[in-house]
């Protein structure tokens, strides 16, 4: 029997018939130049196939395009808003035509079809085309999918013996936004571009495209800009309170925090001076804990990696695509931040165990530390929270980014899998005068987590000196102070 | 005694300053048999509050003033001698900048609102101008219930340590700022009207010409004298705009 394997990119085909074939396949050209076909035997283990004689290919993203028929290329005629129930045909992009043609001879040999694009809804449309495709050479294929979010060796053996069906209604839900999108794209583009050519000077000549993302985007770009430019500075006073006690200096803050108006002020100082003393009207101390972070989504990692790792949103997603296809971690695009309970995260935290920078904290963990994982609020029921899959070592062949990612990653994961961070946090009200002042100081009693994800500070640390309630001083120092308000960051 | 002169004496045993005679007489109801005794004290009061009280015509000559000289900066600290019924003609809140009040109100013109991370939408107020729907928006903030999804702009804008200045004036016409010492629950912009009546009570501090408000000296009787209010709200944004840019020019 004859089964033909299809990857949504050549990374995962390698990546898969490497671990199916045990090394041992053969590698042949097609008339695409990134696009091998691996011949190998395989025993998918009799559900529906038995042993096999398996080519496995991929395709690159999409192989098909929306287009509307010739009669609408004009962008004047027939008008924009006729693009919104104008027929669209679905064609083969003339760049993808190899790639297909590939599918559909390969399919002619084969009974059978598995799909093994990336497990989510792009994934499962991509699954589709390669279906139409392949049913051009033989109608008569059955065809499965397999169900797999790394490509880690133990995990795809898993997802070649435990084959599942496509999944239409995520399939349709892709076709619609893909029209959805050519269609109000088209139409909004000409719409725009036309009525704001008469306008003249640099939009006579320019299109003005219009995307669903990009427009409320810009919207938002475009308040921001406002509020920045527009902001008027003003100027504000505040009292701040100096105290000096077993050697300890003590900032006392105003409850007001700050006023706008000069005269209130210096009056509400004027009777603080005049108290003279301050008398303690509340101690408070409490337990308090710094939370560990979430298991790591996409944007969590994006955001992480412009604020920690000095990487564009775009730099950490490529650095973190390749190591995904390297097999060093999982899928890099998810939403999901809670960790599947049936999943065995001590097996991961251990392989990290052998690192000199982080191996001591994983093998903490594997002696009793490990702690489930906080779950967040988010599953998009197709990946998995990014996690280190196999250990990559100092010497691994990786780019600068690419160790910066694996080790924020590592860290972040090591983290998830730790306690809470410690402390006690006490809480000092004073009264002068008419006035209420407030301090806050935290002891940080245990670090936890904090010491894999170097990432994060507890702030604020400050020791505060004890204080009994009712306790009266005279404030070594107080003061008034100014200041003036400046806008957002852009 | 005459009607008239019971009401007047109901109002003081209330703590209230003496109406003219003329003045209660105008505002019994004509009607026979006239409504009980307490019901007409409780009329009177209630036209008392939406009056403007420095109208000459409104309350005896001998109605208790504030102190001449009492907004003198030089001055540390005074009491009032005795209880002094002024009415609200500005409120301030100094906890907020002028350009953050004005963020909020053109927030509000543009039909967004935020209520803590959560912005509401209010429906687009009708074919009205954008000035006009501005204006109409902060009033139906006002006028309906508190805790409604219109009456948030009253209530979310005052939190614990908000700090507000008022401008408070006395029967004779005579100004004085009041400083919030302590937070009073009723004073806020969009909860306190303007032309609304409070009581100082004798005792209460004045330092350097402001009078210091707390919960303890001062009692708000509520009220407004309804086109100042409108006039205030109106013309509140370009207000704190001509502040921000007179402010700007003095540097």
């Amino acid at each position: 029997m004859k089964i033909l394997c299809v990857a949504e990119k050549p990374s995962i085909a390698k990546a898969v018939a490497e671990h199916l074939s045990g090394g041992r396949s053969e590698t042949r050209n097609t008339r695409n130049k990134y696009i091998k076909n691996y011949v190998f035997d395989y025993d998918f283990g009799g559900q529906p196939w038995g042993n096999c004689t398996v080519t496995m290919t991929s395709v690159l993203g999409h192989i098909t395009a929306v287009e509307f028929p010739s009669e609408y290329k004009d962008w004047k005629h027939p008008p924009p808003e006729r693009l919104f129930d104008a027929p669209v045909n679905t064609v083969i992009a003339d760049d993808k035509k190899d790639i297909a043609q590939n599918i559909e001879t390969q399919a002619r040999y084969s009974q059978g079809l598995c799909i093994w694009t990336d497990c989510d809804r792009e994934g499962e449309h991509i699954g589709h085309e390669i279906r139409e495709a392949a049913r051009k050479g033989n109608a008569a294929l059955t065809v499965k999918r397999a169900r797999f979010s790394n490509i880690e060796r133990a995990h795809i053996l898993h997802a070649a013996r435990h084959l599942i069906m496509l999944d239409d209604r995520q399939v349709n839900a892709v076709a619609a936004r893909i029209e959805l999108d050519l269609r109000i794209g088209y139409a909004l583009t000409r719409f725009l571009s036309n009525n704001l050519k008469s306008l003249g000077g640099p939009l006579a000549n320019l299109v003005i495209s219009y995307g669903s993302c990009q427009f409320p985007t810009l919207g938002f770009v475009v308040d921001r800009y406002f509020r920045v430019k527009n902001f008027k500075p003003e100027t504000f006073w505040s009292i701040k309170v100096k105290h000096k006690k077993d050697g300890i200096d003590v900032n006392f803050s105003w409850l007001r925090n700050r006023l706008f108006d000069r005269a209130s002020v210096v009056i509400l100082y004027e009777r603080c001076l005049a108290a003279k003393t301050a008398v303690v009207t509340k101690v408070q101390e409490k337990p308090t804990k710094k939370w560990k972070p979430l298991p790591l989504t996409t944007v969590e990692l994006q955001k992480m990696s412009t604020r920690f790792l000095r990487m564009t949103g775009q730099q950490a997603m490529t650095a973190a695509e390749s190591l995904y296809n390297k097999g060093f971690i999982s899928y890099p695009r998810t939403e999901t931040d809670r960790f599947d309970k049936g999943m065995n995260l001590r097996t991961l935290v251990q392989k990290q165990a052998q690192d000199n920078r982080w191996g001591a904290f994983a093998q903490n963990l594997m002696n009793g530390g490990f702690q489930q994982p906080r779950d967040g609020r988010h599953d998009d029921k197709a990946h998995p929270p990014i996690h280190p899959i196999t250990y990559a070592g100092p010497s691994a062949a990786l780019n600068e980014f690419e160790k910066k990612i694996y080790e924020f990653v590592v860290r972040r994961f090591l983290a998830c899998c730790s306690e809470d961070a410690k402390g006690v946090a006490t809480d000092i009200d004073i009264l002068y005068g008419e006035e209420s002042f407030h301090a806050h100081g935290v002891i940080v009693l245990e670090r936890n987590y904090l010491e894999v994800y170097v990432y994060e500070k507890w702030t604020g640390t400050a020791e505060l000196p004890k204080f009994t309630l009712g306790e009266r001083f005279e404030p070594h120092e107080a003061m008034m102070t100014e200041g003036k308000t400046a806008p957002q960051a852009i | 005694m005459d009607l008239a002169a019971q009401i007047r004496s109901g109002l003081q045993r209330q703590g209230l300053p003496t109406p003219t005679l003329e003045w209660v007489q105008a505002v019994l109801p004509n009607r026979n048999p006239m409504p009980p005794l307490q019901a007409l004290i409780a009329t009177a009061k209630a036209r008392l509050m939406v009056v403007d009280i420095t109208n000459g015509t409104v309350l005896d000559a001998s109605a208790p003033a504030l102190p001449p000289n009492l907004s003198n900066m030089e001055v540390v600290e005074t009491k009032l001698s005795r209880d002094v019924l002024v009415q609200v003609l500005d409120i301030d809140n100094l906890t907020k900048s002028k350009w953050e009040q004005v963020e909020e109100l053109e927030a509000i013109a543009r039909g967004e609102q935020t209520r803590g991370r959560e912005m509401i939408r209010l429906p687009a107020a009708g074919e009205d101008d954008d000035e006009a729907s501005y204006s109409s928006a902060s009033t139906q903030a006002l006028s309906s219930a508190p805790g409604g999804a219109r009456g948030a702009m009253g209530a979310s804008a005052t939190p614990k340590n908000s700090t507000h200045r008022l401008v408070l004036q006395d029967c004779k016409g005579q100004k004085v700022h009041g400083l919030e010492l302590h937070r009073i629950e009723r004073i806020g912009i969009g909860t306190m009207n303007i032309g609304e009546k409070i009581l100082l009570k004798k005792g209460a501090t004045v330092a350097r010409g402001m009078v210091l408000l707390e919960p303890t000296n001062c009692t708000i009787l509520g009220g407004k004298v309804e086109a100042w209010q409108k006039a205030w709200f109106d013309n509140r944004l370009a207000r704190l705009k001509e502040t921000i840019e007179s402010q700007g020019r003095d540097e």
